[in-house]
């Protein structure tokens, strides 16, 4: 490993989240899941976590990129939100 | 932080850079301009006026336009194709930037 080197796998991860954002805003969904794929496996092998937006706006089971009430469903439950992608995968987060 | 500069432009991400391609063992390929918006092993797609060009990285030299960051002017920075073949999420393991050859 060259010194150095996970700093660039950060900064990537933080590019290809925009990128995915990006072609998300432009209707390029299959784009959008492109790039968040590779900003996870650049994470995985450079053993780096995503940072939580990341986490929050894609989809765990079809690596889509979330756009609420677009591609996905935002509820709020008693102590957490209940996301819904489109592929009907349900993730939820805590909030206070 | 290590941003995309010249030297880690190899091992960075390459989507969403504007490039041209300046030499190419194909002819056609010559001149191809636009942004890169995906990559595989052997190729980088080229998102053009009209298409998406397929471009084989290893028999092509690509100008990469860098956008200005934070103080930094914009630059263009000249890459020899062989030198990112590799699975897109692999470059930034290593490969790419040795300062050999």
């Amino acid at each position: 490993m060259t010194p150095g080197g996970s700093e660039i796998a950060r900064e990537r991860i933080r590019r290809l989240h925009d990128l995915a954002r990006e072609a998300a805003g432009d209707g390029n969904d299959e784009r959008a899941r492109e790039y968040v794929r590779r900003a996870r496996r650049v994470a995985e092998r450079n053993r780096l976590g995503l940072p939580r937006r990341f986490k929050r706006f894609t989809c765990d089971a079809c690596d889509a990129y979330l756009r609420p009430s677009v591609n996905a469903r935002v509820r709020l439950r008693d102590g957490h939100v209940v996301v819904t992608c489109d592929c009907g995968t349900q993730a939820r987060y805590p909030y206070e | 932080m290590m941003p995309l500069t010249p030297e880690t432009l190899p091992r960075h991400e390459l989507a969403g850079l504007d490039v041209e391609v300046v030499a190419a063992a194909n002819p056609d390929a010559i001149g191809i301009a636009g942004t890169v918006v995906t990559e595989t092993t052997k190729t980088l797609g080229v998102e053009g006026t009209d298409r998406v060009w397929h471009v084989p990285k290893d028999a092509a030299t690509f100008r990469f336009d860098l956008p200005a960051e934070g103080d930094s002017e914009s630059q263009s920075v000249r890459v020899r194709g062989s030198n990112l073949v590799a699975r897109p999420a692999r470059r930034t393991e290593a490969t790419g930037d040795s300062k050999w050859r």
